[in-house]
């Protein structure tokens, strides 16, 4: 079989080779650990982000006056 | 070749039982390794589907939706999901990490701290295994998206989808959908390919996430008449659905175990034997009597064909292991006829505005597929305690997964609207979501045309005096009045 490495030997004595240690490790735990931070700080990040873009632009737009309802016209005949 | 031959003569049938074992594991593993190749059509799919049915103002928003369901279920599912799928089996982890009894230990195995969850060389199942079920947690999320589209927030979105994928959904899975659950070891509960426990669940949950996001500005008249809004590009629309059909081949074939040295052949999820070949069967057949089913229902409209194809599919689901294939073409056409029927009572009478069709194609087809076992497939035993699937059984499933679904997509979407942060607002929704998203539009070299609604009565008019009129009698919490009737001018 392939001996360059002992492969054999090597799957019998290791399971989990990761970096950061094995499974139940301070290591991983401290990478799970920051890998969940992380992932609720983008959570955050995404809540945050989008609500500026949006409340800029619909500012922008309502002070532009486009979407403005034009004055309706006078129907009672009177004149200055 | 020699050697090979020589280590053969010389191994003792322990080496050599080794060698198969380790043989058969990685032939498992290139399996669902390819399954999930495979399946991420379905979400290319789902993108080019949703893409096409947005109007031009909205396709980039619409599509980043797809795009990041990936971002955001991806670490939610590693994080938590998966670890609910093992530990929620039985209802509640009744021997913590030993849970569950049928699979003892795979709720400590499934923490995302445990020496499965990461390279390991004496595991080649948990990590591909974990990508399929992630595979369909991102399907969920993207069953949403579609019906959602054109006036959430992306973020709102996100937040919904975690909750779907990572949540909401696994929990139906360990529940419904696994050798180790109460339903199937208890009432014989039979969803083989995931009829209910994918589609119906994420349908309903999006039903009721609709229900408080509210329809688009301009959808309804002030008499509650439904308007149209024409889909910016059919054909991507066409395509994406064709590749969604192509991946669900991937989603299919994900759906089986397989492993020759542990068990005696292929096995559905609930470890009940069936083969490749029997849901190969009943997911073309599907196909065809879907179309057929939605070309009819439709009179031949081309959107709610290929929906039909779909919906037909997805209807034969939940018995695709033990259908045969004359009995699915049959179903699979009620299933079509079903989706068209139900998606415009939705839309027209319930008027609740879902863009794409995904609580009728998805929720009711789901749960229509799930019914269908109990009165077609009733007495085939089902899972590792050979309980017979009944018309009971599928409706204790069915009672367990609707309030599982509806509950947490409503109260969830409640309080994103009452922190206003559910809805874009609507200057923003009028103008489209790209403009406030990406700041450009995404067809920069095609000349802008003015923007088209159908009316209730067929005509098309000039999208933006109907649209304006809604967004003035909008009403302060950004859900537009259903207003604006007949202010459209028609178009010669």
């Amino acid at each position: 079989m392939f001996d360059a490495f002992p492969y054999d030997e090597w799957s019998e004595d290791v399971a989990e080779f990761w970096t950061f240690g094995g499974g139940g490790s301070t290591g991983t735990w401290i990478m799970t650990i920051l890998g969940f931070a992380v992932m609720l700080v983008a959570f955050w990040g995404f809540v945050i982000l989008e609500n500026r873009k949006l409340t800029h632009q619909a500012s922008r737009l309502k002070a532009s006056g486009a979407l403005d309802r034009p004055p309706e016209s006078s129907t009672t005949g009177h004149e200055a | 070749m020699i050697s090979s031959i020589f280590w053969i003569a010389q191994a003792t049938i322990e080496e050599l039982e080794e060698r198969i074992a380790l043989d058969s594991a990685i032939l498992a593993e290139t399996f669902y390794f390819w399954t999930v190749v495979v399946m991420w059509l379905i979400h290319v799919g789902f993108m080019a589907y949703e893409g096409g049915a947005s109007r031009r103002k909205n396709l980039m928003s619409t599509a980043m939706k797809n795009i990041l369901t990936i971002a955001v279920v991806t670490p939610t599912f590693y994080y938590f999901g998966w670890y609910i799928y093992g530990c929620f089996q039985e209802g509640w982890p009744k021997n913590g990490h030993a849970s569950p009894a049928a699979a003892e230990g795979f709720c400590g195995a499934s923490a995302p701290w445990s020496s499965a969850m990461g390279p390991n060389l004496q595991d080649h199942i948990t990590g591909v295994f974990f990508l399929a079920f992630l595979l369909f947690s991102w399907t969920t999320g993207s069953i949403m998206s579609g019906a959602v589209i054109e006036r959430i927030r992306l973020s709102a979105y996100l937040i919904l989808t975690a909750i779907l994928g990572s949540v909401v959904w696994i929990m139906d899975a360990a529940w419904g959908w696994s050798s180790g659950g109460w339903l199937p070891r208890q009432f014989g509960f039979h969803d083989a390919i995931a009829s209910g426990v994918v589609h119906g669940v994420a349908g309903v949950f999006a039903f009721g996430v609709l229900l408080n996001l509210g329809p688009r500005i301009g959808k309804y008249t002030a008499d509650g008449l439904a308007r149209t809004f024409r889909p910016h590009n059919t054909h991507l629309t066409l395509m994406g659905l064709m590749l969604i059909f192509t991946g669900f081949y991937g989603f299919y074939a994900a759906c089986l175990v397989i492993q020759s040295t542990v068990f005696p052949g292929w096995l559905n999820i609930y470890l009940s034997p069936t083969t490749l070949g029997a849901i190969a069967w009943v997911i073309t057949i599907g196909f065809a009597g879907g179309f057929t089913g939605g070309w009819f229902a439709s009179k031949g409209d081309p959107f709610w064909t290929l929906s039909g194809g779909l919906a037909g599919v997805i209807s034969v689901s939940a018995g695709a292991d033990v259908y045969h294939p004359s009995l699915a073409y049959l179903l699979s056409i009620t299933g079509g006829m079903v989706a068209v029927w139900s998606g415009t009572y939705i839309e027209k009478r319930l008027r609740v505005d879902d863009a794409v069709g995904a609580v009728a194609v998805h929720g009711v087809a789901g749960f229509y597929g799930v019914l269908l076992v109990g009165i077609f497939a009733g007495g085939y035993p089902t899972g590792i305690n050979n309980v017979e699937s009944s018309l009971g059984g599928q409706l204790v499933g069915i009672m367990a997964f609707l309030p599982l679904a509806f509950l947490p997509g409503y109260v969830v979407s409640w309080i994103l609207k009452r922190m206003n942060l559910l809805r874009v607002p609507p200057e923003v929704e009028l103008e489209g979501l790209d403009m406030a998203e990406f700041q450009q539009d995404f067809y920069p070299e095609f000349e802008r045309v003015p923007e088209i609604v159908i009316e209730p009565d067929g005509r098309e008019v000039d999208g933006a005096p109907v649209l304006l009129e809604s967004y003035w009698q909008t009403s302060a919490d950004g859900r537009p009045a259903r207003a604006g009737v007949g202010v459209g001018e028609e178009r010669s």
